[in-house]
């Protein structure tokens, strides 16, 4: 009996014109990794090390497992930890947007997802419990001197706001090694491209426009560099006609009002991209103000 | 390209600063593969260092070996212990002018004499010590943005001890792109000179020409530094210092020629310098780094003046080229000029009174030192090896015409002074 190989694959490839895809599911995302002008294998096997590291990363920094080093660090035990190379890295990146944002990018905030979930939600969550949240927030109020860190008790960190386009920059970083063709990686709207295509081309990207789902509004084209989008508009809850969005205020502990549905920056690498955009919707009505400032290339819906 | 959507008009604005810059530098850091595990904390960082300084003419020569150690406690704290040992031989100018005669003198100790011939610059050949210095440094990082160092010094030479503490307080600014430090250090140093404490303008000749056995200097220095990032390849520094030094700063070894009208020195005297000085400084400097060759460009400016009527003007560069394999070379080039101090003579005449305050140290004097060196750098069993070699020019200027009469006449009163100094640092 000849059994299927690629049935045990966590991937698949397809061959496009010009390109093979390569598709999985990581983070919760569509992965894509788009590989220009190469063979069958080669692509097989760059997917092959793509999928492997973005799943090394999920399983290294989700919050959602017990077994790796966000959960020794939320386990409240007040205690002094000791973390690795790479967690040192995004940790001290994460303080620094902290400090570039003024408290507004804060890896503690995520405790009020419990309150602000926007499962099927029709009414805002009780004033007293999102007041009794906001003791445990602030990173301000963690100790980190890299490589130790010690949470306050009842603080909890997750650094899903920066794991995915830091996934997808690390990926794009080992395919560099192993190949010098074209390729676009893409983890749910998160993208980095390495170089133009051998015809000469850039990649041509189709930003869904947040307020008509599954409608492309915006072509924009990238050969390289970073490109990482905030906002989501199919999470958000209505009450009294007044819209909430998710972008939620550390600081007080509700959503912050009057800014764009999306933003979507272009920078030198993913996790800048990811950063400026992510920044820019905690600034609320002050969004374009703040990429204006940025120098940078945005678009905002 | 580029599309914007306005979402509305807005009436109000906010303005923000740029910080692109920054997150792309330390975007940049994040994807670079991790090399090695940060080195254990339990572990001591050892730096050694041997240096050999030669004077032109075999005046000052000089052997140090220095062994620095450093153990960060935990991420907060660290501890630095160093210890230097230097052994000093060789002569050095007593303040005499040379004279067109053989001239003897007696030794600093009163023991014995040495005969400097005809047209030389006297030396004083009894130059000779060895010093041994511990000093120890902690730093402490109090919060997110205060940092904290103190630390204390104690040196011992066979007629010196100096003794010194120091503490500094640095804050981080502006997304750590400013720090400002403020520092103050307080030295105490008792010199007891072979023989005691010669009594200034007073002859060396006279038995009764000594006043104590020791005497003391304190030290009191205050340091301001603001250190800014002006953007990834720039560092820029401004430092203001002033220091205020109080009690025996006469150089007891050093004596002045006192010569009559024809040029002839018949008596010398000991010298004798204030009490009391204030020196302040200011100093600038830029570090430029110079992308993505790697080659560091580091240039400094200081500014110097005292009470005593020194000025100084210092420039420094160093240039860091990276070569392949670790490798790499720094040239080094560096510029002083130094004005007088107001009681700065070559010799006194003896017509005229014995002024209170006198040097004819030429170290006081109006001077320009050049300096120009290489150092090579290089890995040794994956730690950081590096010599460096440098060559020091030191011109003494001054009044030609002041080599008069038949005791002076085609006399250089100001020689020039040259030495080589080579330096090797291993760190492990």
């Amino acid at each position: 009996m000849i059994k299927d190989d690629t049935s045990k694959k966590n991937y698949t490839l397809k061959r496009q014109t010009g390109y093979w895809l390569g598709e999985f599911t990581v983070m919760a995302s569509p992965c894509q990794i788009l590989l220009d002008n190469v063979d069958g294998a080669l692509a097989d096997s760059l997917t092959a090390l793509a999928y492997a590291e973005a799943k090394r990363i999920e399983l290294k920094f989700s919050r959602f497992r017990d077994d790796n080093i966000i959960a020794r660090l939320n386990s409240g035990t007040n205690e002094i930890i000791r973390v690795d190379e790479e967690t040192i890295r995004l940790i001290n990146l994460a303080d620094l947007c902290f400090q570039l944002s003024d408290g507004l990018f804060d890896i503690s905030s995520g405790v009020l997802g419990k309150l602000w979930h926007f499962k099927q939600q029709t009414q805002l969550p009780n004033d007293a419990d999102i007041k009794a949240l906001l003791p445990n927030i602030g990173w301000q109020k963690a100790s980190w001197n890299a490589p130790l860190l010690r949470l306050p008790k009842g603080m909890q960190i997750d650094l899903g706001g920066i794991g995915k386009e830091y996934a997808v920059d690390k990926v794009a970083q080992l395919l560099q090694q192993q190949t010098d063709n074209a390729f676009l990686v893409n983890f749910g709207g998160d993208i980095y491209a390495n170089k133009l295509r051998s015809n000469e081309d850039s990649w041509q990207i189709a930003i869904e426009d947040p307020n008509h789902l599954g409608k492309s509004k915006l072509m924009i084209s990238l050969a390289q560099g970073g490109l990482a989008s905030s906002g989501d508009s199919q999470r958000y809850i209505e009450v009294d006609g007044q819209r909430y969005g998710h972008i939620l205020n550390p600081k007080t502990g509700y959503p912050i009002a009057g800014g764009p549905a999306q933003v979507t920056v272009y920078a030198q690498n993913c996790v800048q991209a990811g950063m400026l955009a992510t920044i820019a919707l905690l600034q609320g009505e002050f969004a374009e103000d703040f990429l204006i400032a940025q120098d940078c290339r945005y678009w905002l819906s | 390209m580029q599309l914007k959507i306005k979402i509305k008009s807005k009436s109000k604005s906010k303005t923000f600063t740029n910080i692109s810059m920054t997150l792309a530098a330390a975007t940049c850091a994040l994807s670079t593969p991790v090399l090695a595990q940060p080195s254990e904390l339990d572990s001591w960082d050892v730096n050694a260092g041997l240096l050999i300084y030669a004077e032109g003419d075999n005046q000052v020569q000089a052997y140090e070996g220095a062994l620095s150690l450093t153990k960060q406690i935990d991420d907060e704290r660290s501890i630095n212990v160093k210890g230097v040992i230097d052994v000093l031989t060789g002569a050095s100018p007593n303040g005499a002018v040379a004279q067109n005669k053989a001239q003897t003198f007696t030794r600093p100790s009163g023991n014995g004499s040495y005969t400097t011939v005809t047209g030389d610059t006297p030396l004083d050949d009894t130059f000779r010590d060895t010093r041994v210095a511990l000093s120890t440094q902690y730093q402490q990082q109090l919060s997110r943005l205060w940092l904290y160092s103190g630390g204390a010094y104690l040196s011992k030479e066979y007629d010196y001890l100096a003794l010194s503490i120091n503490s500094a307080l640095a804050r981080d600014f502006n997304n750590r792109n400013t720090t400002a430090s403020l520092g103050f250090a307080y030295a105490y140093d008792t010199i007891e000179p072979e023989g005691g404490i010669p009594n200034p303008g007073v002859s060396v000749d006279n038995p009764n020409n000594r006043l104590t056995d020791s005497d003391t200097k304190q030290t009191l220095d205050l340091l301001f530094g603001l250190t800014q990032v002006i953007d990834r390849q720039t560092l820029m520094q401004l430092n203001y210092s002033i220091s205020d030094v109080s009690g025996y700063q006469t150089d007891p070894f050093k004596i002045f020629s006192v010569v009559d009208s024809n040029g002839w020195a018949n008596d010398y005297v000991y010298e004798n310098r204030p009490d009391q000085r204030t020196k302040q400084s200011l100093f600038w400097r830029t570090k430029y780094n110079i992308q993505p060759s790697g080659q560091v460009l580091d240039v400094s400016y200081r500014y110097f003046w005292d009470d005593w009527g020194i000025t100084s003007h210092t420039i420094d560069s160093k240039w860091r080229v990276q070569l392949s394999n670790q490798h790499f070379i720094e040239p080094h080039l560096r510029y002083y000029s130094q004005q007088a101090a107001d009681f700065y003579r070559v010799y006194l005449d003896d017509s005229q009174p014995i002024p209170e305050y006198m040097t004819a140290d030429y170290r006081l004097g109006e001077l320009q030192t050049y300096t120009i060196g290489l150092k090579y750098g290089l890995p040794i069993a994956g730690n950081e090896f590096s010599v460096r070699l440098e060559y020091y020019l030191t011109q003494v200027s001054g009044d030609d015409s002041l080599a008069k009469g038949a005791g002076m006449a085609g006399l250089d009163l100001y020689p020039d002074k040259s030495a080589i100094m080579l330096q090797s640092f291993y760190r492990f």
